[in-house]
């Protein structure tokens, strides 16, 4: 076929489409639907009673505003590749943050272990840890690749792991004001874990996704 | 836009003066170019289909000129062409008027070029020399051996022609261009699981045409 044929043909195959939003403001609509989320899950579940007091020491805060600005600038990354034009190198854009939030949860260990010995370094089970994040996480990433459906025929993978990441992120921003768990080294490895899990599952899976809900032409 | 009548007011020597009226006649035209281009995107976008047809076919010329950057083989570049045209097809809603049209479009066509390049590569890492091997076998002249796989090639060709389209996509994206199963679903849109069972018809029937099924 001659690529005019194909041309007229393509025309003769033209629906109206949406026009991609913004990054920013494809940022600001996604942090608008996390947060109604979390919000519903805090209702459910019920803010942790001492949130205040976590908050004024130790490593919560910290660690909260680094997954936070991991959660947002992995969003905003996500939707900035999603466009063709822009360069790949947005993806590194939350990997900084990334790395201080894992520094955080590393620093806490440490902490924990100068004051309680090497018992602070004992992991236990925490199920309830990868069941919320997972279970908000991955309805989330959905929400944002449906947000980011523009980009399933160029950058599919990396928009769907940023996007994972993201809302992992974001989900385990909402368990630290739900769920009971103090011990750094617990927090590091099953929100780590989880974190990993979502991230993986959207960049391996997420691609297909967004073709299944992304008619061809 | 007013660029033109700038450079004119600013330098002494006439020479200078011919050139940079010249180059900012061409930014000029370049950027009226662009703006145009991305009104009848954006008319695309809402569905005008003169519009769109009108200005894929002006895009056309610099489509071709980006992939045959790439590609030396015409046919190939050809090909990276009309992949380019389905991508912008089918992504024509990640782009915003509101944001420039060409580096949208350039981004896509090279990036369609590139994984042409990619494929042909990989195809020919794992090509064989076939011609070499079968004169030394049969110990046919060359001219005879070269006749018949010229004769064979066309039969095959002709033989994938007639597989229905989405057996033929499947064998073409899959075996012959030899994606993974990712890109080629990617490419064609079909999903992983139909394209095996297109490709493996299309096999099927290939065989049962050249008498080689068992």
């Amino acid at each position: 076929m001659h690529s005019e044929d194909l041309i007229h043909r393509l025309a003769a195959d033209l629906r109206p489409v949406r026009p991609a939003p913004h990054p920013a403001r494809a940022t600001a609509v996604w942090l608008g639907i996390v947060a109604a989320v979390i919000g519903v899950a805090v209702l459910v579940f019920g803010l942790r009673d001492d949130l205040a007091e976590r908050l004024a020491g130790g490593f919560d805060l910290p660690q909260i505003i680094a997954a936070l600005a991991t959660g947002v600038l992995a969003a905003f990354a996500a939707f900035q590749i999603a466009l063709p034009e822009r360069s790949r190198n947005w993806a590194l854009l939350p990997l900084p943050a990334a790395a201080a939030w894992f520094a955080t949860m590393g620093w806490g260990c440490l902490q924990d272990m100068a004051r309680l010995g090497p018992e602070a370094l004992q992991i236990g089970m925490s199920v309830p840890c990868l069941v919320f994040i997972a279970g908000l996480g991955v309805p989330l990433t959905v929400a944002m690749l449906w947000l980011a459906r523009h980009a399933t025929w160029l950058r599919a993978s990396p928009v769907a792991a940023l996007g994972g990441l993201s809302a992992a992120a974001l989900a385990s921003v909402g368990l630290s004001f739900i769920h009971y768990l103090d011990a750094a080294a617990m927090v590091l490895a099953w929100h780590g874990l989880s974190v990993l899990v979502v991230t993986v599952l959207a960049g391996v899976l997420g691609p297909r996704l967004m073709r299944s809900g992304h008619p061809v032409g | 836009m007013s660029h033109a009548s700038v450079p004119a007011c600013r330098v002494g020597s006439f020479n200078v003066t011919l050139g940079e009226v010249s180059k900012a006649a061409t930014a000029t035209e370049r950027d009226a170019r662009d703006l145009r281009w991305s009104r009848m995107m954006a008319a695309a976008q809402a569905g005008d289909a003169r519009a769109y047809e009108a200005l894929l076919r002006e895009c056309l010329p610099l489509l071709r000129a980006i992939c045959r950057a790439r590609l030396r083989d015409a046919t190939e570049a050809e090909d990276a062409v009309q992949d380019t045209l389905l991508t912008i097809h089918r992504a024509r809603d990640s782009y915003n008027a509101a944001r420039p049209f060409r580096p949208w479009l350039v981004a896509i066509a090279e990036r369609r070029a590139l994984d042409r390049v990619r494929s042909r590569g990989r195809r020919v890492r794992r090509q064989l020399p076939v011609d070499a091997a079968g004169e030394i076998a049969s110990g046919e002249p060359a001219a005879e051996v070269e006749l018949d796989a010229r004769r064979a090639a066309a039969n095959l060709r002709q033989a994938i022609e007639d597989l229905p389209p989405a057996q033929r996509t499947a064998l073409r994206l899959t075996k012959i261009q030899d994606l993974t199963l990712a890109d080629a679903s990617q490419r064609s849109g079909m999903s992983v699981g139909a394209l095996k069972v297109a490709t493996h018809r299309a096999l099927h029937a290939l065989r049962r045409r050249f008498g080689t099924e068992e």
